[in-house]
């Protein structure tokens, strides 16, 4: 579909209007996995005690919905899906610095972690660096 | 700490290594760090039919059972998915795509573990 895939190793050709391709892929793989493992912490989050701490659990399936638009949006070609990643991409970053902000100031009203609190040390600060990353990305592989 | 998790450590750190050496030496994906992906697979199915067995045999899981059949779930998909993901396109980065397989079913196996005991 999107006619980027060569199956010689080695290079592959210079097309401006995709972002699936390179170091690309492999941003992707880690917005995969987020998208999955956010979607199934919220899950399981909401399923089982999402009344202890409504406002945390809502704002975990806020992440997992972030991860999963940044995750598709960037396998897309074209310049919509590019808007649609940079959006994504900018919710994340405003989202972990905010939520990193107030879990550690006031820890009370995160009793709960989301993938965002502490600036998402509870996975390595990955939440952290994945939308910097993306950024970087998106800027190389900005449409003409 | 059982067997799998140690087994998931090992095979798992073993994996990334090779996977990352062959990433940093520009090299695309080829059947040592596919294999070494693909390990880390049958490692994730012995567990499983491990743990079937367990439970089968009257085991208890301490934490949220299905949790762990969630994780253990997730993880046997993932590295089916990077080899899928990184052999569409054989470049120096799909090496890195499968160095993050090890790392992450290592980790989910941490979990598993927690939740089990």
């Amino acid at each position: 579909m999107t006619g980027t895939e060569t199956n010689s190793a080695g290079q592959q050709p210079k097309q401006k209007d995709t972002r699936n391709t390179g170091p690309g892929r492999l941003l992707i793989a880690v917005y995969a996995v987020f998208a999955l493992s956010a979607t199934a912490r919220a899950g399981y989050q909401i399923a089982t005690k999402f009344a202890e701490a409504p406002l945390a659990h809502i704002l975990s399936a806020f992440a997992a919905v972030v991860y999963i638009v940044a995750t598709i949006s960037l396998a897309k070609p074209g310049r919509t899906w590019f808007k649609v990643s940079l959006a994504a991409v900018l919710t994340e970053l405003v989202g972990v610095l905010v939520v990193g902000a107030i879990s550690l100031f006031d820890p009370v009203a995160f009793p709960h972690d989301t993938v965002w609190s502490l600036f998402g040390r509870g996975y390595g600060f990955v939440p952290l660096l994945l939308p910097i990353l993306g950024l970087l990305w998106l800027n190389k592989r900005r449409p003409s | 700490m059982d067997g799998y998790f140690y087994a998931l450590l090992i095979v798992g750190l073993v994996s990334t290594i090779m996977c990352l050496v062959a990433g940093l030496m520009k090299k695309a994906p080829n059947d040592p760090t596919i294999y070494s992906v693909l390990a880390i697979e049958v490692v994730l199915l012995v567990y499983l039919v491990g743990s079937i067995v367990r439970v089968a045999l009257g085991e208890q899981i301490a934490g949220e059972p299905w949790e762990f059949w969630g994780y253990l779930i997730t993880a046997l998909i993932i590295p089916l998915g990077a080899v899928y993901w990184a052999i569409l396109e054989r470049t120096r980065w799909s090496n890195f795509v499968l160095a993050a397989v090890g790392v992450t079913v290592f980790v989910m196996g941490a979990r598993m573990n927690q939740i089990w005991y």
